[in-house]
């Protein structure tokens, strides 16, 4: 069921590469269309989907054609996946890694078959020919400095951790200690993983508010998903009066409840500036033309007071 | 008609009846000892909370603890919750339909993945592989429906779904009628004895007579029907559908059944085991978070716990056989 989607994602993908002009520059030389393999992390993720709308419109506007492959969080699936766009010999790969270490294997594969590889959004250990991401600490940095201006510098914090060991929860989590470091009236009341999920931050933040009651006075989720459920059972308490709720990511609807008032702060991922960036990156390296090694996309701050900016 | 498992099934009450003590022992002992670590614990508001926190997994349970007393298993509840909650939450936008249109609507959908189970196992896939694939199919279909984004602007009056009425969360409410809707057609009427009938033993069960087709039929629409109710319990708890919500939720129900008593090969075992055996998962969920205990500990603790509560089960059984 999900291969045939896949190779119908594919094929459609396909099609609507072929109906694309040739590109000037390419046509007046005679040479084919540039053809760029990419595997996607999880296409179940709200931003990991906003990552790959950008690619494509990218793409479009490049006139280069993309294969599209959603590794569903599986690193085994996603190194088969590079190997099979290395038979195809594509011109260039976009890797979206699932895993730190166990997706390493893509990036060395690419290199080996001398195929231009380029990672977004999250690293490998094995370094690939260009990265294009942004630095997990930075958002975690901003969202826990946020918290330390409310409370001026003193309160009880507790923290949801995402998936235990992936980058973005290690990045995320040492920003945020850096910031706590800094200020000695700030302190982590207590931290547990609800794993980027709404369901389990629903439960986990209900578990929070009965052992410590009134004593939390600020919620660092490290992802969006998670400060939605944690503000849900704030809400449900009716204590959201007392407690800050600051979550990572900016999605569509933590952005609204930012609009709204009722979530206090997101931090902006740019998945537009990632995606399109990293096919960028991508074509100019099939062009075989010079990148910048590593590029940084900056998070922004997300409030009340420029929340209409971010919209989607 | 005389039913020739009438015996047996005396028996395997008693025997439910023994181990469920063993579990309410059990959960008594754990409550206790959290409590004095805890005080916060055995507070009313944290009780409530416990309560409410088990009854998606008490539904999902209630409604598989059917499917496996007739010897089959589900493995599709997971995905299904998805499935559900991301079409309840399509028609839940405020101002757009009555409240009853998404309601209507998940369960229809839970029915007919059930249903569909039902037809694909009685024409002779085996359960495993049929709620595999039901599974595969309605996670496809949760991220086709909603885009793979969460289906979120949900109507006041479904979100009031997951809340409280006179101190009593709702889902508590679905659950104890749930439970006690269930508990009654099994152990009163005629359709509950032949569920039995037929997990104990099929062909007995076929030779005297009952239509083995129709009960599994029924086993495993209603088993849908509960698994689409839980899926809006979620949806509203979250208000969200979420496509990629409800991973391995069809775990967690199987494992409070079998903590409860219900034999995994069918034939033994009851409504108020799966309920006790979701209630000690939650009381060790609650409280080992309210510890502040890693996570990590408390899917060991969870492991031990599953494999150990059947270690026993086989054990009393095997001496009372």
């Amino acid at each position: 069921m999900k291969r045939s989607a896949l190779t119908l994602t594919a094929f459609l993908l396909l099609s609507l590469g072929c109906n694309q002009p040739p590109e000037p520059s390419k046509a007046a030389s005679g040479e084919k269309q540039i053809v760029i393999g990419v595997t996607m992390m999880n296409m179940a993720n709200e931003y990991i989907v906003g990552l790959n709308d950008a690619m494509a419109a990218q793409a479009k506007a490049s006139r280069v054609k993309l294969i599209v492959n959603d590794a569903q969080r599986s690193a085994e699936k996603q190194v088969q996946q590079v190997e099979t766009f290395i038979a195809q010999k594509v011109d260039a790969i976009i890797l979206n890694p699932c895993e730190v270490e166990a997706s390493s294997p893509a990036v060395d594969k690419a290199q080996a078959a001398g195929i231009p590889i380029v990672n977004v959004n999250s690293e490998t250990s094995s370094a690939p020919t260009a990265f294009v991401g942004s630095h997990d600490e930075e958002s975690a940095r901003l969202a826990m400095e946020y918290i330390a201006a409310r409370l001026s510098g003193k309160g009880e914090v507790v923290m949801m951790h995402g998936y235990m060991g992936q980058a973005a929860q290690i990045k995320r989590d040492r920003g945020a200690r850096a910031v706590l470091a800094k200020n000695s009236g700030l302190h982590l009341l207590a931290e547990q993983t609800a794993e980027w999920d709404r369901a389990k931050a629903v439960t986990l933040m209900e578990n929070w508010l009965q052992v410590h009651g009134d004593k939390i006075s600020a919620v660092f989720a490290q992802n969006d998903e998670m400060a939605m459920g944690a503000l849900l059972a704030i809400e449900r308490a009716k204590k959201k009066d007392q407690v800050i709720v600051v979550g990572v990511d900016a999605i569509a609807d933590a952005l609204q409840a930012v609009k709204d008032g009722r979530l206090d702060a997101t931090v902006f991922q740019d998945a537009k500036g990632q995606g399109s960036t990293a096919v960028t990156v991508a074509v100019r390296l099939a062009n075989k033309r010079p990148v910048e090694k590593e590029t940084f996309i900056p998070f922004q701050l997300v409030t009340k007071e420029n929340a209409g900016t971010f919209a989607k | 008609m005389p039913c020739p498992s009438d015996r047996a099934v005396s028996l395997s009450r008693l025997r439910a009846w023994i181990k469920q003590f063993g579990i309410l022992a059990a959960i008594v002992i754990i409550a206790a000892t959290l409590g004095c670590a805890k005080p916060t614990f055995l507070t009313t508001t944290n009780l409530v909370n416990v309560a409410r926190q088990i009854s998606i997994n008490g539904i999902l349970g209630v409604g598989v603890t059917l499917v496996l007393l007739t010897g089959g298993v589900d493995l599709s509840l997971g995905s299904v919750v998805a499935l559900t909650g991301v079409i309840a939450a399509c028609f839940a936008h405020p101002g757009v339909y009555p409240l009853c249109v998404p309601l209507i609507l998940g369960i229809a959908a839970g029915m007919a993945c059930g249903a569909t189970n039902g037809l694909v196992i009685t024409g002779g896939v085996p359960p495993f592989i049929a709620t595999l694939g039901t599974m595969t199919v309605a996670r496809g279909l949760a991220q086709v429906i909603s885009d793979g984004r969460p289906v979120s602007n949900m109507s006041p009056a479904m979100i009031r779904l997951a809340g409280d009425v006179g101190g009593i969360p709702v889902p508590v409410i679905i659950l104890a009628a749930v439970a006690l809707a269930a508990w009654t057609m099994l152990t009163n009427t005629r359709l509950g004895r032949h569920i039995y009938a037929v997990g104990g033993n099929e062909n007995a069960a076929r030779a005297s007579g009952i239509d083995v087709r129709r009960v599994k039929m029924f086993a495993y629409t209603i088993c849908g029907a509960l698994t689409g109710l839980a899926g809006i319990v979620l949806a509203a708890r979250i208000n969200t559908g979420q496509p990629n919500a409800g991973l391995a939720y069809e775990l967690d129900a199987i494992a409070a059944v079998v903590i409860g008593g219900t034999s995994l090969s069918g034939g033994a075992g009851g409504i108020g085991g799966t309920i006790l055996g979701a209630l000690l998962m939650g009381v060790i969920n609650n409280g080992l978070d309210l510890l502040n205990v890693s996570s990590y500990y408390q899917q060991i603790v969870k492991g031990i716990i599953i494999v150990g509560a059947v270690w026993l089960d086989r054990r009393s059984s095997r001496k009372e056989g």
